[in-house]
């Protein structure tokens, strides 16, 4: 007896907890229906049908002039028929809103239903529906997601409402989203049970959900509620033979395109990674290869080519200033006592030439007053320049670029020219008249005067290049001067100088090489070039 | 034939006998109907007869249509229905159908608007196909109901025609609907 009372209870128990879930369910689904219709259906009172036959209306009223069910009669007639009445409940609602139910058991399809609500003998409502549109069904049920075997793809089947007659006039909407994303995509499917979902990303959770409505053709209604969301990760992703066959030809075409621009640049870059130790056997060809770095034999055997190298004179050295000077002096002549230490550096070990240009200096001294003497001097000069070996032994060039030649014509200037010009032999030959002043001995900078005796011309070293210096005459000094560029400033004469010139060629302050065309004797040539 | 009959005139006359025999033989010989189950047929009947009454629902005066039709009932009680077997179904379904095609023949003849007439053509030609339909199913033709008592229980009348259209519609969406879904010949094919 005891265990069938126990029996007995516990079935009624779970009887009643399954009533009781049911309910609870039950009053969840309706609560959400009623939320659905207040929302869509603009009519009063609002009505739907859940299965083959039944009905249920609603109206909403607010709490301040609601009044008690009894109030309320609600009359529902089918066409050619008597009129009929159902019981009104009530039933609060959120929001201060009390809500006022009817339901029908038992219905009529296919056939016009008018509904007047009455509120104490007052019609407050009047409506005329057909049931079969105002359908609005529970969602599917047992949603469920599974995998179809393939990439990006899932299958959702539920089972749908059991609603005889209307299976095939089912239409249902499926949901799907990445699961955390609120944008989704949509798909309807008609008369089916299943959907394969294409379309989706590998290896990501998605959720899904659906929701269900007749077709409109023979029965309609509302969309009904979506159902809860089922979640399922689709299948991790494959490599993609078609992404990996792009990876590689991209891969392919930049290492090609950085192996390309390395070959391009390899000599830069060599140059940066194994810099080039700098070798002066350029500069001094044959000395390491022929001479074995013997220096001083390769001095020997050395021939002019350090003059016709022009690259000799664009060595890394910081170019010395050169300076020029020029002057017509009207004092005595002062004895040349010194030569540019530069010159007399280079020139130590020819004293021989020294003393010959010693010897000569007094012979140019009076060559530049006369023209016999000049004569001579010019036959000194292109002796000299028979030989330029000496030349070469002059550490003078080493810091100077180019050459700059003054062609002096001294025809009626008393004073001889007292040019100050970066020395050669040349130069020291007429130098050593003691024209060149104390300041112009390491200064290369500026040549201050360069006509003392009418015309001077430069010309450049380049003009020459096998640096044969052409003979232009009894009237022309030559004067090879190296200069790196720096300005020459040739010092305006005064004005008993310039009335002496005459028609000579003056050189202003400013190194611009303009020489008044009218003063420019013709045919001589006049070039300056550093 | 006739060259067989220039030809071969003295093998040809009994092939042509024959031939005329069974010619006419095949005439009264029904041909096996397959069953028309695809719920989409009666779906395009009962879309062209909502289309008719949109389209009618606005005519003036009733498109000239005078007089008084009767219509069957469309009201289905699915309870009570399905109490019905299928006969008395098929026979509610084809009672009415036949009502209808009357009602329909009447305003035909009355009405002069040649748009009108199509769509009152259209809709008499679906009838006469849901006739198909239901003989596909081995719903046989049944004969109309010969009493005006037995068309009291399920008939009522109209009197214009967009009622009459509209209660058209109501039955084609109701009955007939519900007979060609459950008929046995299509619930074999789907078990």
């Amino acid at each position: 007896m005891t265990n069938n009372n126990l029996n007995k209870l516990l079935v009624f128990c779970v009887l009643f907890c399954a009533q009781k879930t049911s309910i609870v369910h039950g009053a969840q689904a309706l609560e959400t229906k009623v939320a659905l219709l207040l929302h869509a259906e603009p009519e009063n009172p609002k009505c739907f049908a859940e299965g083959m036959s039944d009905l249920t209306c609603f109206w909403e009223e607010d709490e301040e002039r609601a009044g008690s069910a009894d109030q309320y009669s609600f009359i529902y007639t089918y066409q050619n028929e008597n009129s009929s009445e159902c019981s009104v409940t009530a039933l609060p609602a959120a929001g201060g809103k009390r809500l006022y139910f009817c339901r029908l058991s038992q219905t009529q399809l296919f056939v016009p239903l008018d509904i007047r609500v009455f509120r104490d003998d007052l019609l407050i409502h009047n409506r005329s529906l057909f049931i079969e549109v105002v359908f609005l069904l529970d969602p599917p049920a047992n949603l469920t997601l599974t995998s179809t075997g393939m990439q990006g793809q899932l299958k959702a089947s539920w089972l749908p409402p059991s609603l005889k007659y209307m299976g095939d006039s089912m239409m249902y909407e499926v949901s799907y989203a990445m699961a955390g994303s609120h944008i989704g995509k949509v798909e309807a499917v008609q008369a089916s049970s299943e959907l394969i979902l294409r379309g989706l990303q590998s290896g990501t959770k998605y959720k899904v959900r659906i929701r269900v409505k007749l077709d409109g053709i023979s029965y309609s209604g509302y969309w009904s509620a979506w159902t809860d969301p089922v979640l399922m990760e689709t299948m991790p992703g494959d490599l993609d033979p078609l992404i990996v066959s792009l990876s590689l030809i991209i891969s392919l075409v930049l290492t090609l395109l950085s192996l390309l621009v390395l070959m391009s640049h390899r000599r830069f870059l060599l140059k940066k990674i194994w810099p080039i130790i700098p070798t002066p056997e350029s500069k001094f060809q044959g000395l390491f290869k022929v001479y074995g770095g013997d220096f001083q034999e390769w001095l020997g055997h050395s021939t002019g080519g350090l003059w016709l190298r022009p690259t000799y004179f664009y060595s890394e050295e910081f170019p010395a200033p050169l300076e020029v000077l020029s002057e017509v002096s009207l004092g005595p002549v002062l004895p040349s006592s010194a030569l540019p230490p530069k010159a007399s550096e280079a020139l130590g070990e020819e004293e021989d030439e020294d003393k010959k240009l010693k010897r000569v200096d007094p012979a140019l001294m009076e060559g530049w007053r006369e023209t016999p003497q000049e004569h001579w001097l010019m036959d000194q000069l292109r002796a000299i320049h028979k030989h330029p070996a000496p030349w070469t032994q002059s550490s003078l060039l080493e810091s100077h670029d180019a050459y700059v030649t003054l062609n002096a014509q001294n025809h009626s200037v008393e004073e001889p020219l007292d040019d100050i010009l970066e020395e050669t032999l040349p130069l020291q030959v007429l130098f050593a008249s003691g024209r060149t002043s104390s300041e112009s001995r390491s200064d290369l900078g500026s040549v201050q005067q360069s006509s003392g005796s009418g015309r001077l011309s430069s010309q450049s070293s380049f003009e020459y290049p096998n640096h044969t210096w052409p003979s232009k005459g009894p009237g022309y000094t030559y004067m090879a001067v190296a200069d790196s560029g720096v300005s020459m400033d040739y010092s305006p004469m005064s004005s008993n100088k310039i009335d002496d010139i005459g028609k000579g060629v003056i050189y202003t302050n400013e190194y611009k090489n303009e020489i008044p065309a009218h003063r420019r004797p013709i045919g001589t040539p006049i070039h300056f070039a550093f | 034939m006739t060259a067989c009959t220039c030809m071969f005139s003295i093998q040809c006359g009994p092939v042509v006998v024959l031939l005329t025999v069974l010619q006419w033989a095949g005439r009264g010989l029904p041909s096996p109907v397959r069953p028309i189950c695809d719920p989409r047929v009666l779906d395009r009947f009962i879309m062209e007869a909502r289309d008719t009454e949109t389209a009618l629902r606005g005519c003036k005066a009733g498109c000239g249509v005078t007089g008084t039709f009767v219509v069957p009932l469309t009201n289905v009680d699915f309870v009570v229905w399905e109490t019905k077997d299928t006969e008395q179904q098929a026979l509610e379904v084809q009672s009415g159908m036949s009502l209808f095609g009357q009602a329909l023949g009447a305003v035909r003849e009355s009405v002069s608007r040649v748009a009108v007439q199509i769509l009152i053509d259209n809709n008499k030609s679906n009838i006469h196909s849901l006739g198909q339909v239901l003989r596909s199913l081995h719903i046989q033709d049944l004969p109309l109901p010969p009493a005006p008592a037995v068309g009291d229980l399920v008939t009522r009348k109209v009197s214009s025609l967009s009622e009459l259209l509209h209660v058209h519609t109501n039955f084609l969406r109701g009955k007939v609907r519900l007979l060609l879904t459950n008929a046995p010949a299509c619930q074999q094919n789907s078990t």
